[in-house]
């Protein structure tokens, strides 16, 4: 049979080409791992790693940094990452169209909605709590969210790893709101913002 | 080519490269997704002509549908995969297993 098509070989090199196109095909069209991740990994390990700085374990900071300014780096780096993981789905969900677009709506909204939500009942009570109580307030709900959503995430496009990513960050946030500020920011910084880019990396390398 | 005796039949319209690889690329979309046809070209790497030779022979299999539409004035034209054409990659796809797996084990 020689039509237009070119014959493929082997059943060994069928295989792999039927396993290459496919994994070609999900990172262009479900989102390249390195991008969704990685971002929000960078900016976890420096954003808190600024914040754990500020802190310090046993409060007193370790670097002459004022706590506006750590927050402020930890806030844009955030808003970054947002920005590539918002662009990132755009540019996945302009190729195709149908069900599965409309999902990804909602759940681009549900992001938007609670990140609001958290930030008014954060900023509703975090006057009547000292800076470290505030700071902690603020991180362990943001997180809160990230983790439900990330959950949430898995079980709409029915992916583990997006799932697993939501457990560890809740499990991660519980123990470091219960820890205190400082250690709070440290385990975010290296369990959750490492966690994330290792996940980037490897998520990558397996697809 | 020759082949085994016992050889599973494997599916003409899928058994080329280039048909394999637009369908493995459908396939990955969720069910009831099209993806709009510049999108698929620049996806596999092939002309645009390339590529409708190859839609239509499967559209003609009944394993893909086209879809043709407007977005404002522009003519758009989605492909999406349709359950026949799920079903025949994966029976394709076990058939590829199965003449491995006896090439491995009779020598």
């Amino acid at each position: 049979m020689t039509d237009d098509g070119e014959r493929v070989a082997s059943p060994e090199e069928t295989l792999r080409l039927i396993e290459t196109q496919r994994a070609t095909a999900v990172r262009a069209l479900h989102g390249d791992p390195l991008l969704l991740y990685t971002p929000w990994g960078v900016a976890w390990l420096l954003g808190f790693g600024a914040l754990f700085l500020r802190y310090g374990l046993d409060g007193v900071p370790y670097a002459p940094i004022s706590h506006g300014a750590a927050l402020g780096v930890h806030l844009s780096l955030q808003v970054v990452a947002g920005a590539f993981a918002a662009t990132g789905i755009v540019r996945m969900s302009s190729q195709v169209r149908g069900e599965s677009s409309a999902k990804g709506m909602m759940y681009g909204y549900a992001w938007f909605v609670g990140m609001v939500l958290m930030s008014v009942i954060c900023a509703r009570f975090s006057s009547a709590l000292d800076p470290l109580g505030a700071g902690l307030l603020w991180a362990g709900v943001s997180l809160l969210v990230v983790a439900v959503l990330y959950m949430a995430g898995g079980a709409l496009f029915g992916q583990w790893p997006m799932f697993f990513m939501g457990v560890w960050v809740a499990a991660v946030n519980g123990l470091g709101v219960i820890l205190g500020a400082g250690w709070h920011a440290l385990l975010s910084a290296v369990l959750l913002g490492g966690g994330q880019i290792a996940a980037g990396i490897l998520l990558r390398r397996r697809a | 080519m020759t082949s085994g005796e016992a050889a599973p039949e494997l599916d003409p319209v899928i058994h080329a490269q280039a048909r394999l690889r637009v369908m493995v690329t459908l396939s990955t979309l969720c069910e009831g997704d099209e993806i709009a046809f510049p999108s698929l070209k620049d996806l596999l790497g092939m002309t645009a002509g390339n590529l409708s030779v190859h839609l239509t022979k499967l559209e003609e299999a009944g394993y893909v549908r086209i879809t043709k539409t407007h977005k404002g004035r522009t003519p758009v034209t989605y492909v999406s995969m349709t359950t026949r054409g799920r079903l025949a990659l994966e029976d394709y796809t076990k058939a590829i297993r199965s003449l491995l797996d006896s090439a491995g084990g009779i020598p």
